[in-house]
């Protein structure tokens, strides 16, 4: 006895999605280079953003892949897209102010080798595969740099592996006290990980709506925000990390509001210690 | 969560195209000439051990027994868990020994990473046994064979009414401990190529020494390691459909699609993080 | 000499801390039906069950706990950094996990529920409201425990992963041996209690989970209650006995021989292999077969 994958019709086409979620992230994780211009990381912020936008296209990416069954999990997607973008994403990182670019054709390629992989050798023969794969691999890279700049407050190679650490009162460069070399991406890893796969997976069956699922895709992105910009007190400066504390705490908010609100809309009941609700002629 | 439906599950083994053999061989020749024009001979040797981790890795899964949903209510055999994560709870708890084992050179740090999978997979295998016997009364029973081909025990008497088999039969046991060796074995064998890597041209392109660059070469290495090791597990997960019994299962004799597909997908993954050092 | 008993040391230490987050790894997720057993509680409505289940679908078990302990390593780094004493930030670290956690639970249910409009299952919000404490409780313990465990092998042991690295490697690994020697007590022994002992759960019944409990209806809290009592300890010896061995194969023989950890591990391996044949030659012994084998030749 399995459970259908069943997702529900209609809702804004995927196209669309893909079209802001691209040019959205893109935007938002490039604006992030004001940091750079101003010598400041108030902007660091912008970054989470363009990550929230990369990860409510990928959610809408992996509700078409994964209506056509996969045979394991939906997580395993999730997996597979950002084992794909953290390669391309840090190899991006290397490239200075081309990062943000480099990440998308090179998580684009390994996500289309990947899809080439899964269809014509493994032979999933699932026709959106290779689109998906794609589109996963490059919502991955985009997610890990947009988290990464949030933390770090750039996509610079040298600025990610390249910490300050106190030390007898004097400040020190040290390698081990850097988002790379203390494996912090090891954590924004693993939070695009869950983020990217979640909200599909929280929301399907038969009464999935497309609003409903991509809301909880933007509370996923701001919640992992919230710990990311936590974090990021140890990287940037107390100011810019309050204000990345202070936008992911009301963006989440909003959001996950908003999704109560449409789980009370889509709910059979929304009852408060009542019985079971036994259906009529008995179960 | 394998709860999912999977595609139809045809008779006989659909062989890989030959378009997607000879894109795989091309991909591979290309990502071994840019291996060696960006890290010479070093870089040749790293991508080509990468490749070998990456096939141990996916031969691997196909070893350990998971049931999916099904093994969860005593429905089908194995254990009750996801393929890929399972594969990589080992594989990565043998990183964990190979890793620590790296200074007394690759020989000893291998073989670690392969025991400490091993011994995952043996400990974990042996208390799924103890909660079905122990803790629901039920005797192991395979599905898929009457006969289990080590032990000889005979199975359809033991298999309860209703179900397909349950709990872990020694083959599956020995498939378990197998697979949780080769992940670990991989795993390292990749981390170990890719850490060589870094700590040689780290250092001269950051111009620091080996000492403080190693929490950003092991870092590196750890995090390309954990990405590879997800994506060549779950491209070996799609192959077996989500659930396997071991290397007694029908399914098992798909393992060469699982091995031509890694190994395309390490060397690609591969080449970028070795190109890392060569853009810096 | 002293130096090994200290590793010794830690390596117990390591151990008891591992057994306990495994123990409260299971119970959290039994009392959240995560993992396999999950597909149950979501199936029941579908077959006319409704029931009054936590359905807590945030991924399966090892992904799940490779970013809750990953995250709570990672904060936990983030405040060592800070020059904040290593307890106090282990203990912020898995608070602010556990609060992800928490969140990630309830939009679970919600989704999970509200998608099950068509077959009539309602959203009982004071499930939300009662349960997801209790597992996040649940939650905290494994979390806390685990990240000590990697802090103490990273900064006594001397193992070259930074904390959070070492947060996902074993977060994956925990959720993968909980859920792998836990699940199937729940999902058989406690979501199919009405079936017969000592058999699978026929293909026929599927759906149809146990939702009365002896008086009233059952709470997700009541099956913590009950997989406390097996499967969480099963699940806690299992990542206890991983844990232990890999740093005590490690730890006592390396300074004998580099060789040695290797050789005790297949060593150890061979013995759980001995260990398992055992007690299924015993099962198969004192359960006897369902059938006789001539019964099974002529049918």
């Amino acid at each position: 006895m399995t459970v259908k994958v069943e997702v529900g019709a209609g809702g804004i086409p995927h196209n669309q999605i893909l079209i802001y979620g691209l040019v959205g992230s893109l935007v938002l994780i490039y604006l992030t280079y004001l940091n750079v211009i101003f010598d400041t990381t108030v902007f660091s912020f912008l970054g989470g953003l363009g990550a929230v936008a990369a990860l409510v296209w990928g959610t809408d990416t992996i509700k078409h892949l994964c209506s056509y069954g996969l045979g394991t999990g939906v997580p395993s997607a999730g997996m597979i897209a950002l084992g794909s973008g953290v390669v391309a994403m840090l190899l991006a990182t290397t490239t200075g102010i081309l990062a943000p670019i480099v990440a998308l054709i090179v998580s684009a390629i390994v996500g289309a080798i990947a899809g080439f992989l899964a269809n014509k050798v493994v032979r999933m023969d699932i026709p959106v595969m290779i689109m998906s794969l794609t589109e996963l691999a490059i919502v991955g890279a985009l997610t890990l740099l947009g988290f990464a700049v949030m933390v770090g407050g750039t996509f610079d190679f040298l600025g990610l592996a390249v910490g300050t650490t106190t030390f007898l009162g004097f400040t020190v460069e040290s390698y081990a006290a850097s988002v790379i070399g203390g494996s912090i991406v090891a954590v924004l890893f693993m939070l695009g990980a869950i983020a990217i796969q979640h909200s599909f997976n929280a929301c399907l069956g038969p009464g999935e709506q497309q609003d409903r699922t991509l809301m909880l895709a933007a509370e996923c992105g701001f919640l992992s925000m919230i710990v990311i910009s936590v974090m990021s007190f140890a990287f940037i400066g107390f100011i810019p990390a309050v204000i990345s504390l202070v936008v992911s705490v009301a963006g989440w908010y909003y959001t996950y509001a908003k999704y109560i609100e449409l789980s009370k809309r889509d709910a059979y009941a929304w009852l408060d210690a009542k019985p079971i609700l036994e259906p009529k002629g008995g179960a | 969560m394998s709860a999912l439906g999977g595609p139809a599950q045809t008779g006989g083994v659909q062989q890989p195209t030959a378009i997607g053999i000879v894109g795989g061989l091309v991909l591979i020749i290309i990502a071994l000439a840019i291996a060696f024009f960006v890290v010479q001979m070093a870089g040749l040797i790293a991508l080509i051990g990468i490749i070998i981790g990456g096939v141990l890795v996916a031969f691997g899964v196909h070893f350990v027994p998971v049931g999916g949903a099904p093994a969860a209510m005593g429905q089908a055999p194995g254990i009750a868990t996801g393929v890929a994560m399972l594969a990589a709870g080992a594989g990565l708890a043998g990183l964990f020994g190979g890793a620590w084992a790296a200074e007394f050179g690759l020989a000893v740090a291998l073989a670690g990473g392969a025991v400490g999978g091993g011994l995952m997979m043996a400990i974990t295998c042996l208390m799924v046994n103890v909660t079905y016997i122990f803790g629901m009364g039920i005797p192991a029973a395979s599905g898929k064979v009457d006969k289990d081909p080590i032990t000889g025990d005979t199975f359809p008497a033991y298999k309860s009414q209703g179900t397909e088999g349950h709990g872990l039969p020694f083959i599956s046991y020995v498939g378990g401990v197998i697979g949780g060796t080769l992940g670990g074995l991989g795993g390292t064998l990749i981390y170990l190529m890719l850490l060589g890597v870094y700590e040689e041209v780290l250092p001269v392109t950051l111009n620091a020494s080996v000492e403080e660059i190693a929490p950003v070469a092991v870092s590196l290495a750890g995090i390309f390691a954990v990405g590879m090791f997800l994506v060549n597990a779950v491209l070996a997960a799609y192959n077996i459909t989500g659930t396997i019994e071991g290397p007694h299962d029908p399914k098992f004799k798909r393992f060469p699609r699982a091995v031509i597909a890694a190994a395309v997908a390490s060397a690609v993954t591969g080449i970028v993080a070795i190109m890392l050092v060569g853009v810096l | 000499m002293e130096q090994i008993l200290f590793g010794i040391g830690i390596t117990a230490m390591a151990g008891a801390l591992a057994t306990v987050a495994g123990a409260a790894e299971d119970t959290e997720s039994d009392i959240g039906s995560q993992g396999d057993p999950n597909s149950q509680v979501q199936l029941a409505p579908q077959m006319g069950y409704i029931h009054r289940i936590f359905n807590k679908a945030v991924a399966g078990e090892p992904p799940a706990y490779g970013l809750w302990v990953a995250l709570g390593a990672g904060i936990a780094w983030a405040f060592m950094a800070m020059q904040i004493n290593a307890i106090l930030a282990i203990v912020i670290g898995s608070a602010l996990a556990v609060f992800v956690q928490g969140v990630y639970a309830t939009t679970a249910y919600l989704g999970r529920t509200a998608s099950l409009a068509k077959f009539g299952q309602p959203v009982y919000i004071d499930i939300i409201k009662s349960v997801t404490t209790v597992t996040m409780a649940h939650a905290f313990v494994a979390i806390f425990t685990t990240v000590a465990m990697c802090h103490l092998m990273n900064a006594a042991l001397g193992h070259p992963f930074p904390l959070p690295l070492l947060g996902l490697v074993w977060g994956i690994a925990l959720g993968a041996a909980g859920s792998a020697t836990g699940n199937p007590f729940y999902g058989k022994e406690r979501q199919y209690q009405e079936q017969k002992f000592g058999a699978g759960v026929p293909i026929s019944a599927s759906g149809n989970i146990v939702r009365y409990a002896e008086a009233g209806q059952r709470s997700s809290i009541d099956n913590g209650w009950f997989t406390t009592k097996l499967g969480g300890p099963a699940s806690g010896v299992c990542f206890g006995l991983i844990v232990f061995f890999e740093l005590w194969r490690t730890v006592v023989f390396e300074e004998l021989n580099v060789w040695a950890p290797i050789i005790v591990g297949v060593v150890i391996i061979l013995v759980f292999m001995v260990i398992d044949r055992y007690i299924e030659v015993w099962a198969r012994k004192n359960f006897g077969p369902y059938t006789t084998e001539t019964e099974e030749a002529a049918a």
